[in-house]
């Protein structure tokens, strides 16, 4: 008899300990898919490349598995540092003449967008839901030297031959705008419209010249809408291969497209991962500063 | 103090060329789509033959299907599986709540052609999943689950919990309770999300070209291999128009259920 009292109690004393232990992991239905999910198809993917990475291939285009750093030291060379200088260059440039342009668009639709707000705020979202390889060569066409603007101004007599935009570095900083500018002008909106007016009063009642007004409330409340902006479109940029592709040309490469050259036209895999890695890298930097400049607000305002 | 009365008439004029600058191409493509042009590059004199000739043709046809196909799977998984995930991280203070957060971003934060890369290099020399359509729309799932999370987490900050305590006070188990409750107070997040995720995934082009492998393909893919031919500019431009139009449709998709979910 004592024996069956123990094992109940025992038992009694485990399926209590199994409840609490389910009560505290309830979240585990609704959390536990997705995080498998990141675990294998986002985390180990990256883990992979980086693995990847220090390999190289051999003769026969087959990979060698014992590491070395050969990928990353060729990164270095004249060839490859020159493609990821104009990378940052290009994404940096696009990423200011976005803000330049996107900050007063985003200001004139809070302040001056009256019952059209709505309509503004959607003509510039609705752009980014097209397929952008549409999108970039409907570009393309307008500035290719038989297209419509160098008909016009051919036309018009303002030029006498046509202007060469395509395949220079000016038509790739041309796509990249193009292409990313509504991620800027969206968080920027988003920050400008969450505004407190009675600050912006406030100024005003205490004397300050809407300039002044402009540096010292305005933008320092908008800092998290800018970087996130930054994030949303620096971040692309720094990893895009259309758009040098399409309108760039070979001279204008960027690290995209050493990473599509190497893992589809040249089949060296290592090479193309260790190119992958150095952007990651180069992300995480960029994202860590803005996050360090503009606060947990830049992050927040991505979504 | 003149420089300030210029500041009215500087702004509306960066606008306006902002907006054609954001639509001219687009609309371009649109026009050229009607023209008789055969590289569909300037007009002369309406036509529909285009979109005869893209209606007749078997590739685009079949793009289109793969499109849809793996837009439509993308969408039903990634909205349940989103809400699941926004569910738990709203309801549940657990360790590593803020990690996975944060994880969920990750897809979108990282370049797409590092991600394209990483996940052709995963496929084919570490887990051999065929290159195609699971390939395919498990990357899908992976870039469409964080809009899913962000945009139901949204809806859950400003839905009336009580209503769910209430279900579960007055007996209601737990399936009941998201059945009657809880789902119908999230359906209009769950089909904006929805609303979003499905274009996501039908204009994807880099990721989608990495791990389509040589069998599939799917209408930006096929734009992209026209492309490379040079000679078809009123087919690029048809199939754009399609492109174009698509978030029209699915704005005003959304527009009605948001109409319906007011009646």
């Amino acid at each position: 008899m004592q024996t069956f009292k123990v094992m109940g109690r025992a038992t009694e004393n485990l399926r209590e300990k199994a409840k609490k232990f389910l009560t505290k992991q309830a979240h585990l239905p609704y959390v536990g898919p997705i995080s498998l999910w990141i675990i294998v198809f986002v985390f180990a993917p990256l883990g992979v490349i980086l693995y990847f990475s220090l390999l190289t291939i051999g003769p026969y285009g087959q990979i060698i598995h014992t590491f070395t750093l050969e990928n990353y030291l060729a990164l270095v060379k004249v060839g490859f540092a020159k493609v990821f200088l104009r990378t940052i260059l290009f994404a940096f440039g696009a990423n200011m003449v976005c803000l330049l342009i996107g900050y007063p668009i985003a200001y004139f639709i809070v302040r001056h967008g009256g019952r059209w707000k709505t309509l503004l705020v959607f003509l510039v979202i609705l752009p980014s839901w097209t397929c952008y390889l549409i999108r970039l060569f409907a570009l393309k066409t307008l500035t290719d030297s038989s297209g419509l603007i160098n008909s016009a101004l051919l036309s018009l007599g303002l030029i006498s031959s046509p202007l060469g935009i395509l395949y220079t570095p000016y038509a790739v900083m041309l796509g990249l705008i193009y292409t990313w500018i509504p991620f800027m002008v969206l968080p920027i909106y988003a920050a400008l419209e969450g505004l407190d007016p009675s600050l912006l009063e406030a100024a005003v009642d205490l004397g300050a010249t809407p300039l002044r007004r402009f540096f010292t409330v305005t933008l320092p409340l908008t800092k998290g809408g800018i970087f996130a902006g930054t994030i949303l479109v620096f971040i692309p940029s720094l990893g895009e291969w259309l758009v040098p592709l399409l309108l760039g040309g070979a001279k204008n490469m960027m690290a995209g497209n050493l990473v599509s050259i190497y893992f589809i036209k040249a089949g060296n895999i290592p090479a193309g991962c260790s190119i992958a890695t150095a952007l990651t890298a180069l992300v995480i930097l960029i994202i860590y500063l803005c996050m360090k400049l503009g606060g947990e607000e830049a992050l927040e305002r991505i979504v | 103090m003149r420089s300030w009365k210029i500041t009215p008439k500087v702004l509306p004029t960066l606008v306006t060329l902002f907006y054609t600058f954001l639509w001219a191409p687009a609309i371009v493509l649109i026009v050229l789509s009607f023209s008789n042009n055969k590289y569909g590059i300037k007009w002369e004199g309406f036509t529909l033959r285009w979109y005869a000739h893209i209606y007749n043709n078997v590739g685009v046809r079949n793009a289109l299907t793969s499109s849809l196909f793996i837009a439509s799977v993308t969408v039903v998984v990634a909205t349940i599986a989103g809400t699941l995930a926004a569910y738990g991280l709203y309801k549940y203070k657990f360790r590593g709540r803020k990690f996975l957060r944060t994880s969920i971003l990750l897809p979108i934060t990282i370049p797409y052609i590092v991600t394209a890369g990483a996940l052709l290099v995963f496929y084919t020399q570490v887990i051999h999943i065929p290159l195609g359509y699971p390939g395919i729309i498990i990357a899908h799932i992976s870039f469409s689950v964080p809009l899913a999370v962000f945009v139901v987490l949204g809806r859950m900050a400003r839905i009336d919990w009580t209503l769910e305590e209430a279900s579960t006070d007055l007996g209601g188990d737990r399936l009941t309770t998201w059945r009657k409750i809880t789902l119908p107070l999230l359906l209009p997040a769950i089909l904006a999300s929805a609303a979003l995720i499905f274009p996501w995934s039908f204009n994807d082009f880099t990721i989608t070209y990495f791990v389509a492998g040589l069998g599939t393909t799917t209408l930006p893919i096929y734009v992209f291999s026209q492309l490379q031919y040079g000679t078809s500019g009123p087919v690029i431009n048809t199939i754009g128009t399609i492109f174009i139009t698509l978030p029209f449709i699915t704005l005003l998709l959304m527009n009605f259920l948001q109409k319906k979910e007011v009646t």
